[in-house]
């Protein structure tokens, strides 16, 4: 056990704003998984990759527009790119297959990532790629006398904004109160005359659009490289679904617990770091077998 | 063939007819032995560790153009690649594929040094195929577990672990902190780094340890733990991706300005030129090849022909590539003909051409080769829109290698 | 409905399939012996975690977890406990079938995805152990050079052996598939209330079941580790689960046979076409979007309907195959 008795009041204070933000962005990135789960009832093994194209695009986004003018234009493209991945994909191949066996649906999002990897290699090659946050965010502020860098705490500030903008639409609005009866049951959705088929598109494109968010926002914060799909990837499903399946409240406590977790774990554990997460999922289930929240369906 | 022949001539012409085909297609099955000489790749080349597998082939075969417009032993040198995706049983199945079904003369690869250990004992030492290691750095590929059919062209983490520890003990440094990818590679390179530190320098103090998980992405909550507990020096043990997100997290977090640090390959091209103009200044890293120093006209000529075929100045997996390559001409040509035991005992002690001027020699007792390392720390320098390194200190191979005695002894056990 | 006497007619095909597979090894190249070794292993693999994912509908996402431990016990008794080889073959897979019984108690609590969560996390700690106790395991340097008997060295030898207990386990699989635990747990998988209603106890069932199967990922652990004489962190990493569920899938999970066809088209994809291209992923994506669209029940429960021998897709109410 290192020097934690050392840690003062501003180190410690400064840990749990990085642990906030470190959940902002579990959150951020975990947003359109979660969503997906509710809406469709198909854990999307694809959202790493998706989430690795909205990386690789703000990228180019940047590369074609300098300065922080391109980074701002990333945020708000790379998304919409991603978005018509995902449009595309579900139109041609996807929509037919919603009549299937949950397993099925599983086994074609697991082909979408196979192949979105490897077209990412063809696309971009192989080299590790990098963006800069803007200047307007180097540098640490200061809160309290805990540090935090701007960029992270951009970041947590972001967070709970996806969240309300994604909860006031899934509950105000028209299409986002549809998309929540055809989760739980399409029959009488369709019944009623709403093409169902249309709500889960909507569904699924909105989940690749956060996926692409939360590559954009992250980007700078990380090498923009091959295999990024699979870093966050186990960690963005075990907090979705030990969350409550496609509560995005529960996505939103399960990744408070895992970036707070992870934070503080570093603090007085910080050899054993890689089984954190893993031991974070086994006390929640072990203590609420059905998931945090109730589940959407 | 009931015929009989017409005349005793007309005998003797079909039989010495006979005798000179038969003699022509025993010689050309001998003059089969100046068939070309086939070379398997298992590297990664998806993934994180691809750019890594893409350079080292590009210095590979560089090496084969200077090396087939002169041919060995009357053929050509030709390879064909694997791609194993970083995964060991893949990269098992696909060495056996390489030996059984391409019936290739020499095994090369790989960055995974899981897979480099289970090939080099399952198939290089149950096969009998040479396996030349090219750019995984653990140091029991050649140390412990090494063995007549296996070679390495890699700097191991012994090699690294020594050059650092040689640096850092001639800076002030008391209190270190350790932080690292948590895998093989990260900790040996910890330990290697850590005991030569020591024995130069025993006030030095370790306060504390870290280790992610490899390709972790988020590293700004370690770093400001490791600030707050505030050491004099951190040694970091990570490298590709990883070290990427530990760069930028140095200079986000702003520890890069407040405490100084040492990454083996920190000062790897490949890791400092995405991150450009935005690099962090000052962090201490060693590596055994750069394409900026020392500025002889070989390491130019080097260079130059790699940028004109592949865009890119090479790396340090072009470099180890590249001598892997001429050691594998030469030791043929040495060996005379296209065999197995007779091309071992020629790499033995064989020396070639280093890129940069001098020799590089593939040790005899180990079958490690032996470069020198650089030591160095990154700065923004005009004429390159990418931190590079600086005030370089040279460490000889023989300075940086464990002795033969240290290996026997390690062999052993 | 069948036919009488197409059964006879199955075993003949069975006892054909059997002679040509044992005669192999004598005209193959020594290459093609090896990758058949290497698909049994993996069919073996599939088919037990079938038993649990397609039988009884649970979501094992983490089965290579007993797969690599019953490798590692086999590996750590032989290198480090000095056992006789024998002696390791036999122990080992029951070290994976008490791992299977600890995680598969606490997960069998749960249901559907959280099962399969919980036990991805738990397995990930046995991973984390492997990992990072190098004194024990070698981390991810792995363990390598196990010393094999010679009788069973050659590649030849390895492969006969390895056929021999793959069709031994596979027997034993088929007969429990058939009994009426193994009826009991697909009804379980179809309807667990009605089950229950019935007076079954549905969690030691599935328990039970799960025990089994892990048993059976211990043997294939074993026989890998006999064949590549390694064992390394990889097997018991979640990665492998989700591609060793993927067969399942790809070869049709409702059907006995189903996963060993889609272990042998994966490993064979993978190495065949691994030889000509990096991008061997994309194609096995392609492939996979293809029998998606084409084959909806595998590829197994296409050759099924179109056949109707082996391994007859399970519906309520019928006698059996």
């Amino acid at each position: 056990m290192p020097s934690i008795l050392n840690l003062d009041l501003a180190a410690l204070g400064s840990q749990l704003f990085v642990g906030l933000s470190r959940s902002m962005i579990l959150f951020i990135v975990c947003s359109g998984l979660s969503y997906v789960l509710g809406v469709l009832r198909v854990p999307n093994v694809a959202h790493g990759s998706l989430y690795m194209i909205g990386a690789f695009s703000a990228f180019s986004i940047t590369k074609l527009v300098a300065g922080p003018a391109g980074f701002w234009l990333a945020l708000v493209l790379a998304p919409f790119i991603v978005a018509v991945v995902g449009f595309v994909s579900e139109r041609a191949l996807f929509c037919h297959l919603y009549q299937r066996e949950h397993l099925m649906l599983l086994l074609f999002t697991f082909a979408l990532s196979l192949i979105l990897g490897d077209l990412v290699k063809i696309i971009w090659g192989a080299e590790y790629k990098s963006i800069m946050s803007p200047a307007v965010f180097d540098g640490s502020i200061s809160i309290m006398g805990a540090s935090i860098p701007k960029y992270n705490f951009f970041l947590l500030i972001v967070g709970p904004f996806v969240a309300i903008a994604l909860w006031l639409f899934a509950t105000k609005t028209k299409i986002g109160k549809i998309a929540r009866a055809a989760a739980v049951d399409r029959e009488m959705v369709g019944a009623v005359g709403i093409n169902v088929s249309w709500v889960f598109a909507f569904a699924f494109v909105l989940g690749c659009f956060l996926a692409g968010l939360g590559g954009a926002l992250v980007a700078p914060t990380v090498s923009i490289t091959l295999g990024m799909d699979h870093n966050l990837i186990i960690e963005a499903f075990l907090i979705v679904i030990i969350g409550g399946l496609g509560n995005m409240w529960g996505a939103m406590v399960g990744s408070l617990i895992f970036g707070l977790s992870q934070a503080f774990g570093v603090l007085f554990w910080p050899q054993f770091a890689i089984v954190f997460p893993y031991m974070a999922v086994v006390i929640v289930l072990v203590w609420r077998p059905k998931g945090l929240l109730k589940s959407v369906w | 063939m009931g015929r009989r022949i017409s005349s005793p001539k007309k005998a003797m012409v079909l039989w010495m007819s006979l005798l000179v085909a038969v003699m022509s297609l025993t010689t050309m099955s001998g003059q089969a032995e100046a068939r070309n000489i086939k070379v398997g790749i298992v590297d990664t080349y998806s993934g994180p560790p691809a750019v890594y597998g893409n350079d080292a082939l590009n210095g590979f075969k560089l090496a084969l153009e200077e090396i087939n417009k002169e041919g060995v032993l009357g053929g050509k040198i030709e390879f064909t690649t694997r791609d194993e995706k970083f995964k060991v049983d893949v990269a098992m199945a696909m060495a056996k594929e390489l030996v059984m079904r391409e019936n290739v003369d020499v095994i090369v690869g790989t960055i995974n040094s899981g897979a480099s250990l289970a090939i080099s004992e399952g198939v290089a030492k149950a096969e009998k195929i040479p396996f030349i290691v090219w750019t995984a750095k653990d140091e029991k590929i050649t140390g412990e577990l090494g063995h007549r059919y296996v070679f390495s062209t890699s700097e191991n983490t012994a090699m690294g672990g020594k050059a650092g520890g040689v640096g850092l003990a001639k800076l002030p440094y008391k209190k270190y902190w350790i932080a690292g990818d948590d895998y093989s590679y990260g900790h040996a390179i910890a330990d290697a780094a850590w005991r030569n530190l020591k024995a130069l320098k025993p006030d030095v103090e370790k306060i504390g340890e870290s280790w992610w998980k490899i390709g972790e992405p988020d590293l700004v909550p370690y770093f400001t733990a490791i600030r707050g507990a505030k050491p004099d020096a951190v040694i970091f043990c990570t490298g590709g991706a990883s070290m990427t997100n530990a760069l930028k997290a140095l200079k986000s977090t702003g520890l890069a300005a407040e405490i100084p640090s040492w990454i083996h390959t920190a000062i790897d091209h490949a890791v400092l030129k995405p991150l450009g103009a935005e690099g962090p200044e000052g962090v201490l890293g060693t590596i055994q090849y750069l394409f900026y120093y020392p500025e002889t006209p070989e390491n130019k000529a080097f260079v130059d022909a790699f940028r004109k075929a592949y865009g890119n100045p090479p790396g340090f997996p072009a470099f180890n590539a590249y001598i892997t390559a001429h050691l594998i001409a030469e030791a043929y040509r040495k060996a005379g003909k296209i065999d197995t035991e007779k091309f071992i005992d020629a790499m033995e002690g064989l020396k070639v051409k280093n890129p940069v001027g001098g020799m590089v020699e593939m040790r005899a007792c180990d079958h490690q080769a032996v470069y020198p390392m650089y030591f160095g720390k990154t700065k923004k320098l005009p004429g390159y829109d990418f931190v590079v390194a600086t005030d370089i200190v040279t460490l000889q191979g023989n300075e940086v290698l464990p002795t033969c005695e240290e290996i026997q002894k390690k062999r052993k056990k | 409905m069948r036919k009488k006497g197409s059964n006879t007619g199955t075993l003949l095909l069975l006892a054909a399939l059997a002679i040509v597979l044992l005669l192999l090894p004598s005209v193959l190249p020594r290459f093609y012996t090896y990758i058949l070794s290497l698909i049994f292993v993996t069919a073996l693999l599939a088919m037990s975690l079938n038993m649990v994912v397609g039988h009884g509908g649970l979501f094992q996402f983490h089965h290579c977890v007993f797969y690599g431990v019953g490798a590692y016990a086999f590996a750590l008794m032989i290198t480090k406990a000095g056992l006789p080889m024998w002696l390791s073959f036999i122990a080992a897979p029951f070290a994976s079938a008490l791992a299977g019984l600890m995680i598969g108690w606490l997960c069998v609590r749960l249901t559907k995805l959280y099962f399969g969560m919980l036990q991805i996390s738990l397995g990930s700690l046995i991973w984390a152990i492997a990992f990072r106790w190098y004194s024990l395991t070698h981390g991810d340097d792995g363990i390598h050079g196990i010393p094999m008997p010679d009788l069973i060295s050659s590649t030849s030898a390895a492969y006969y052996f390895i056929f021999l207990f793959f069709v031994l386990c596979l027997l034993v699989m088929y007969l429990i598939f058939k009994s009426p635990f193994g009826m009991a747990l697909q009804a379980m998988r179809d309807n667990p209330d009605r089950c229950a209603a019935v007076g079954i106890n549905v969690r030691r069932h599935q328990l039970t079941a799960i025990v089994i199967a892990t048993f059976f990922a211990g043997v294939a652990g074993v026989l890998f580790a006999v064949l590549e004489r390694t064992v390394f962190p990889d097997l018991l990493f979640w990665v492998l689960s989700l591609e060793v569920l993927i067969m399942c899938l790809l070869g049709g999970w409702f059907t006995f046979a189903g996963p060993a066809i889609g272990a042998g088209i994966t490993v064979a994809l993978r190495t065949f076409v691994g030889i000509y291209t990096e991008y061997w992923t994309l194609v096995l994506g392609v492939l996979l979007i293809f029998l998606i669209f084409f084959l909806p029940e595998g590829v197994m429960g296409f050759i099924d309907q179109r056949v109707g021998s082996l391994g007859r897709k399970k519906v309520p109410g019928s006698q059996g195959v």
